[in-house]
Parts: C-alpha cells; sequence; structure tokens
C-alpha cells in the first residue's frame, strides 16, 4: 500500500472541509523542548607520565559552566541560547628538546595563572519539531588572548517519508593576542578563517531504527599555529609552525536503534577524518540508552579515537632539511584515545538530574597503523559532570 | 605492456559505499506508516538526546586531539586548538 | 536536552455519552486529569444534547420543527462548519452519505427485528436528500417537511477531537480519548511511546485483528458489526444508503486513522457506505491507513497484518 508521500484529492477535500472543525489537527504535534538547564563540569588532566621533562608536572585543570534556555516563539518557531563560562589553569606543553641518545624530554610550562573564557551562542530555528526545519545560529567566544565569532546556518528538508536531507555552512573569523608576546618574544597579533560545509542525509530503516550519513569539508586560511609553543629544529629552539591553510573532509556515519517498547536504545557513531596536513583520524562511539525503574536512566558509553600524524609532526628535528614547517604539538602526533563514560539520570516533576564521569586515556600504541614512536605529552583525564533542567511546559 | 588500474582495492571500495548509499535510498521495502513512528520520536533516539553535554564532549576531545570532531561547527572559538 | 521522560501514571476515566459507553485515558498530574475529564465530559454531553436525533430539545429537533413550519433557520458557526462538512461528504460519495436521511435511518429501527415494508421506506426516501435542502451560510432552508437531520458519522468523532482539545487546554498533554470506539490522541505517552489500540475481529470475543499505534489524530470504526438485524437469513446493518432506502450491503466494520478523528470517521462511513469493492478501491486511493472487516471476518487494507 503507497505510503502517504502525496494527499489524494478525496482526502485534500475531506481534510480542507474539516479545517475549520478540528483546526489542531493541522498542525504537526511533537514534544516541546521548552527548558532551562544548566551544566557544571571539572575537567583535569592525569599529572604526566613518568618519564624525563622539564617543569610542573601538574597539568591542566578547566572548570565549566554552560547556562542554557531553549523557548517556543510565536508557533513553530524556538529561540535556544546558551552561555558558557570557563575556568582554565595549569601547565600545558611547551616544546620537546632532543635528549641523550635521542630520548625526547618533554618541557612544560610553568603553571598559569587562572584563565577565563566566555562564550554565548544563540540559535533561532523556524519549522521547530518538524524534519523541515531552518537555524540560524550565531556565536561569539572571548578570552583574554582570543576572540571568535562565528556565523552559520542548518536546513532540513524532507525528501520522501523515510529520507531527510540536511545541509549547513558556516563561518568564523578568530583573532589571537598572546599574553607575554614581547617577553616571550611572539607574534603579537594574528587572525584566521574558517568556512564549512556540511550535508547529510538520514534514513528511517524500519519503525526501531533511524541511520544517518553526512560529509563535512572544512577550510581554515590565516595563522594556524600555536603562539605558545616551541620546536627543537637541529638543536635550535623555534616557533611552532604550521602552514597558514588547512583543508579537512569528513565522513560521518549514526545508527540509532530503539529495543523495547520504552526501555533501550543503542547508538553507534563513526567517523573518518583526513585533512591536508596529513592528519588522519577515526573515531568510533557507542553508547547505550538503559531505562530504569522509578525514572531513573543509565547511559554507558565507549569512544575509540585513532590519529595519524601530520606530515610536519616530530617530537623533534634532527635537522630542517627541506621542511619550513614543524611542531611537537602531541595534539599532531599519532596516537590513540579510548575513553568509558558513565551517565546517570533522574526525572522528578518537572526536574531532571543528572551526573556522570568520563575518563579518556591516550596513548601512541593505541593508534591504528601506530608507530612505537613516541609522543610526548599525549594526555590522560578525568571528566567529571552534573547537570540540572528544568522543563517549562 | 599491460597498466594496471591504479588503487583497484580503494576503487572496489568506493564502489560498494555508493551501492550502499543508493541501496539505503530505496530502503523503504518495508514503509513506516506515520502511525508507527512512536518510537523514532522517543527521547532516546535522537541524533543527540543531550546536546549540552555533547557539546561539552566535543569541546574536550577537539582540544586534546588533531580533529574537528563536530558536524556544523566552524572553528574551535577558543584557540585550544 | 530534553530530559528521559517517563510513563506517568495513567488515569482512566469512564463515563456514558452519545448512546455508547466512553473513557478517557489521561497522564498528568492529579488536578490536571480532574480538570481535564470535566472539561471533556461537558464537551461531549454539550454535543450530544446539541445534536442528538433521539432528544427533544437538541438543535436537531429544532430544525425538524423548522422544516415541517417550512421556514428557515439561522444557526451558529459550529452547526455551520459542520454542515459544509456534511456537504462535501455528500458530494465526495455521489450522495450517499446525506445528512437529512434521518427518516430512513429511524425507520430502519435495528431493536425491532422488522424489516420496513416498500411503503414506508418510499415514504421516508421522499422525506431525504440534501440536494433538495436550500443551505447558503447561516441559513438552513429544509424545504421539505418531515425532513429529519442525523449526524450519526459525523458529530461523534467530532466530540471526540473536541474532548481531545478540551483536554490538551486543561494541561493533559498525554491521554486519549475514547467515544464508543472512536478515538482522538491528545497526545503520546510521557515517554514519547504512543497508544495502542487494538481493533477487534467481529464474532471473536477478544483477540485483535488488528493493532495500530496513535500518537496524534484519531482512529474510527464504522459499522459497528454489533449492530445488525439479520432477519431470514439476511443481514442489515444500519448504515442506510439514501438512494436506495436500504442498508448498504458491505463490510462488517471499516476502519481509518486520520489526522482527525473527524476525519478518519468520514472516511469510515464513506468506505462502509460505497459498498465492497467500490469502498476498497475508495479506501486505498484515499491514501489513509485503514481495514475493512467482511461479514465472514476476513480482512483487507493498510491496517492488515
Amino acid at each position: 500500500m503507497p505510503a502517504r508521500m502525496q494527499i489524494s484529492a478525496s482526502l485534500a477535500a475531506l481534510m480542507s472541509a474539516a479545517a475549520a472543525l478540528v483546526p489542531e489537527a493541522q498542525a504537526q504535534t511533537t514534544e516541546s523542548d521548552a527548558r532551562v538547564s544548566y551544566r557544571f563540569n571539572d575537567y583535569s588532566e592525569d599529572a604526566l607520565a613518568p618519564g624525563p621533562f622539564f617543569g610542573d608536572a601538574e597539568r591542566y585543570r578547566v572548570l565549566s559552566q554552560q547556562f542554557e534556555l531553549s523557548t517556543p516563539v510565536a508557533g513553530d518557531r524556538a529561540l535556544d541560547v546558551t552561555a558558557t563560562h570557563e575556568i582554565m589553569s595549569g601547565s600545558s606543553p611547551w616544546y620537546v628538546v632532543r635528549g641523550a641518545g635521542n630520548r625526547p624530554i618533554q618541557v612544560m610550562s610553568g603553571a598559569t595563572i587562572r584563565e577565563h573564557r566566555n562564550e554565548v551562542r544563540a540559535a533561532f530555528t523556524q519549522g521547530a519539531g518538524t524534519t523541515s526545519s531552518t537555524t540560524w545560529n550565531a556565536s561569539y567566544s572571548i578570552e583574554r588572548d582570543y576572540r571568535a565569532l562565528a556565523l552559520g546556518v542548518e536546513r532540513s528538508m524532507p525528501l520522501s517519508e523515510a529520507l531527510t536531507l540536511g545541509v549547513g555552512g558556516s563561518f568564523s573569523h578568530d583573532r589571537i593576542t598572546p599574553v607575554d608576546a614581547q617577553l616571550f618574544d611572539r607574534i603579537e597579533h594574528a587572525s584566521k578563517n574558517t568556512a564549512s560545509l556540511f550535508g547529510s542525509l538520514a534514513f528511517v530503516l524500519d519503525r526501531n531504527s533511524v541511520l544517518q550519513t553526512g560529509l563535512q569539508l572544512n577550510a581554515e586560511h590565516g595563522y594556524l599555529s600555536d603562539p605558545y609553543k616551541l620546536v627543537d629544529v637541529g638543536d635550535a629552539i623555534v616557533d611552532d609552525t604550521r602552514p597558514d591553510r588547512r583543508g579537512a573532509a569528513a565522513w560521518l556515519v549514526r545508527y540509532r536503534r530503539a529495543f523495547g517498547a520504552d526501555s533501550a536504545a543503542l547508538h553507534l557513531d563513526y567517523r573518518y577524518a583526513q585533512d591536508s596536513w596529513g592528519v588522519v583520524s577515526h573515531t568510533l562511539e557507542a553508547a547505550w540508552y538503559q531505562a530504569l525503574p522509578r525514572q531513573w536512566r543509565i547511559v554507558p558509553s565507549l569512544r575509540y579515537y585513532s590519529q595519524q600524524q601530520a606530515r610536519f609532526y616530530a617530537p623533534f628535528f634532527l635537522d630542517p632539511g627541506a621542511h619550513n614547517t614543524f611542531s611537537s604539538d602531541y595534539r599532531l602526533g599519532t596516537f590513540g584515545a579510548l575513553s568509558a563514560t558513565i551517565d546517570a539520570r533522574k526525572r522528578l516533576g518537572r526536574w531532571e538530574f543528572s551526573a556522570g564521569v568520563e575518563r579518556y586515556h591516550a596513548a601512541t600504541g593505541y593508534a591504528i597503523g601506530g608507530s612505537d614512536a613516541p609522543v610526548p605529552g599525549v594526555v590522560s583525564y578525568t571528566r567529571a559532570f552534573i547537570g540540572l533542567d528544568y522543563l517549562l511546559q | 605492456m599491460r597498466a594496471s588500474l591504479p588503487c583497484p582495492r580503494r576503487r572496489a571500495a568506493a564502489a560498494l559505499i555508493a551501492i550502499a548509499l543508493i541501496a539505503l535510498g530505496g530502503c523503504a521495502a518495508t514503509p513506516v506508516q506515520p502511525w508507527e513512528r512512536g518510537r523514532l520520536a522517543r527521547w532516546d533516539m535522537r541524533w543527540d538526546p543531550d546536546p549540552l553535554r555533547a557539546a561539552m564532549a566535543a569541546h574536550t576531545h577537539f582540544s586534546k586531539e588533531g580533529s574537528n570532531g563536530e558536524i556544523g561547527a566552524a572553528g574551535g572559538g577558543c584557540g585550544c586548538n | 536536552m530534553t530530559p528521559a521522560r517517563e510513563r506517568l501514571d495513567l488515569h482512566l476515566v469512564r463515563f456514558n455519552a452519545m448512546g455508547c459507553p466512553c473513557a478517557l485515558q489521561l497522564e498528568g498530574e492529579a488536578d490536571a486529569i480532574a480538570r481535564a475529564a470535566a472539561a471533556a465530559q461537558s464537551e461531549v454531553a454539550r454535543l450530544d444534547a446539541k445534536y442528538s436525533h433521539y432528544r427533544d430539545d437538541s438543535l436537531v429537533a429544532r430544525i425538524g420543527a423548522v422544516a415541517d413550519a417550512g421556514a428557515s433557520i439561522d444557526v451558529d458557526d459550529e452547526t455551520a462548519d459542520l454542515l459544509d462538512f456534511a456537504a462535501t461528504l455528500h458530494a465526495q460519495s455521489d450522495g450517499r452519505f446525506d445528512i437529512t436521511a434521518g427518516a430512513l435511518t429511524k425507520l430502519w429501527d435495528l431493536q425491532s427485528g422488522r424489516v420496513p415494508g416498500g411503503d414506508a421506506i418510499d415514504r421516508a426516501r421522499a422525506r431525504v436528500g440534501w440536494d433538495r435542502v436550500g443551505w447558503r451560510r447561516p441559513t438552513l432552508t429544509p424545504n421539505v417537511p418531515g425532513l429529519r437531520l442525523d449526524l450519526g458519522g459525523v458529530v461523534k468523532e467530532y466530540a471526540a477531537d473536541r474532548a481531545a482539545l478540551a483536554c490538551r487546554k486543561a494541561g493533559i498533554a498525554h491521554g486519549v480519548v475514547d467515544l464508543g470506539g472512536d478515538l482522538a490522541a491528545i497526545g503520546a505517552h510521557a515517554d514519547g511511546t504512543p497508544w495502542r489500540a487494538g481493533i477487534r475481529a467481529p464474532r471473536a470475543a477478544d483477540g485483535a485483528i488488528a493493532q495500530i499505534e496513535l500518537a496524534r489524530g484519531g482512529l474510527a470504526t464504522s459499522g459497528d458489526y454489533e449492530r445488525v438485524m439479520i432477519v431470514d437469513g439476511r443481514r442489515y446493518s444500519h448504515i442506510v444508503d439514501p438512494r436506495s432506502g436500504y442498508p448498504v450491503e458491505s463490510f462488517a466494520s471499516v476502519s481509518v486513522a486520520a489526522d482527525s478523528c473527524l476525519v478518519a470517521g468520514a472516511a469510515a462511513t464513506l468506505g462502509m457506505l460505497l459498498g465492497l469493492d467500490a469502498g476498497y478501491e475508495w479506501l486505498c486511493a484515499l491514501g489513509l491507513p485503514f481495514l475493512c472487516i467482511d461479514a465472514q471476518g476476513g480482512a483487507r487494507g493498510t491496517l492488515a497484518r
């Protein structure tokens, strides 16, 4: 039997005649998400692993708070405003020197004073709650040495009963004015621009499962290096120097499957990304949403990440050779990471409480096709979070 | 001398993915009727049931890894990567 | 984040209205449930009182008096909308659906167990015919003495939608209204899952011939197969074709799901009126999910397993 893709003439006649009597039947009724939310995150990195290093072993700590207000506006429009505040402290990897026997020795920066970051994001949606919607968003982030403004738009359109197309684009302009620029002979200010496009298709596979696949393209241009990092090149310490352009493409697949009438769901996500610096990554995430009695819910999840290094990455460079780009930032190295998260929620009337913890561990040996070349500075951390939500309607 | 096809395995993989996507597109073999969509509208069946939490997790991963994990986001906005 | 939704406590409110057993299944806070139940029941009672063709004080009875007097009457917006809706149904069914067939439906009183004589049928048919009525909003001129309106097939389903709306206005977002088997969804369960309704097989005490999940809109069933009369081996339902004066040879029941119980009920009634083959074809072309059960218990349609 045909799925309801087009309304027959008879049905159209009936429905238009009924419109005056049951006007509410014409509107799409979907769950409204009007709410106020608060989240608190405590991110704390493990101290540097035993091994040769200089500087403070105490690594990074970030305390973040997020506030969100989400409310319908006149009909099927919705407005969502999020404010984030972060306090960052601790030391971070500065550079790597070549030690005896070409062993890399990590040098840490001194523990920084507390840094604050504030961000505001607003998103306005037309057609909220339907498969045909448009969202306009803008965000502004500011901290002592960094400002960024981003604008974006996303559109979702149903192609058929079972297929939805999503497209979107965004643009951001970032500006950095490193602290202690003159003291450490850093650049005084620089900026970069980023443009991004994505397209996705979502399929309804059956009454229990959905699948989404998407492609994202990114292009960055401007100052892309880290002004706080240095590199040992032929025993001379030089600035972290990366190309001034970076193009990236990513492909993702997401699968959601419901089990039981209301008890559980499985989430599987895979992402493949490749960029013009030579970084190739795979991300695989699995989560299980389990409903428990008395309006409790528990969500354990696992994440595996694997990355291949950028062409210009090395812990240190014996000699520059033909290169003019260098970085020893471990985040451009070859490594893998495993993380496990557990999240518990409890609903009480209009309130919902949630709390959880993520434990993340990165190591060179976890990478697919990884070498045993060391990547000094890879991080392990624990992130604990709590949340509070209040439903407005 | 016979020229060999460039990267035959990669081509085959690309062809397989293309076929899979096309097949999925026509995969409304058992169409889901409108009144059967209740389960798909459940909170735990969304792409992101908790967007705030997902955003914070993605931001954390993004600042400690080399790839941008969030689809649709342009920049880090934080200088942390 | 949308908080994890769990099922709230379910409250069942039973009552009688429009000559059939009714029920409200509601999930929500206790005070909202009490308000919603009161509002829904009073709305159904209001429509029953206004459009019942059994009561002497209903608007339908007044229209009958106006018909006998050869006069006109100005009707309110709600009645005008219903008459416009009925006019559409009349057109869609080539005259089979006719709200002026009150004289005929009263004649075929299935309780009596008697088949009316041909003369009685002809006399009743003479007092039937929407195309003879003058309808120009808001003025209704029946033109035919003895013409009686019968809004069965429209009012009960409309009342279900109105009761669901009343519940929503009272603050209930999850529930379903059931007026004698015609369902109107207020909203899915608190956790987003739909309501499950079963369509009973004829002559089977229990056991559903089909199950349907309802999260919004309505489900209506026409041709209650319990309300039939069997005389001399022939089966007479209570759905009368006004052109012939006799009950249609049709399905035992037709169930349709739509965005409102009103449209679902209209489609179900039209499917019944068109008869076994034409009705099935029409329902297929209509595009709504439906189920037809014939007198032998065979089921066809998109809802059939």
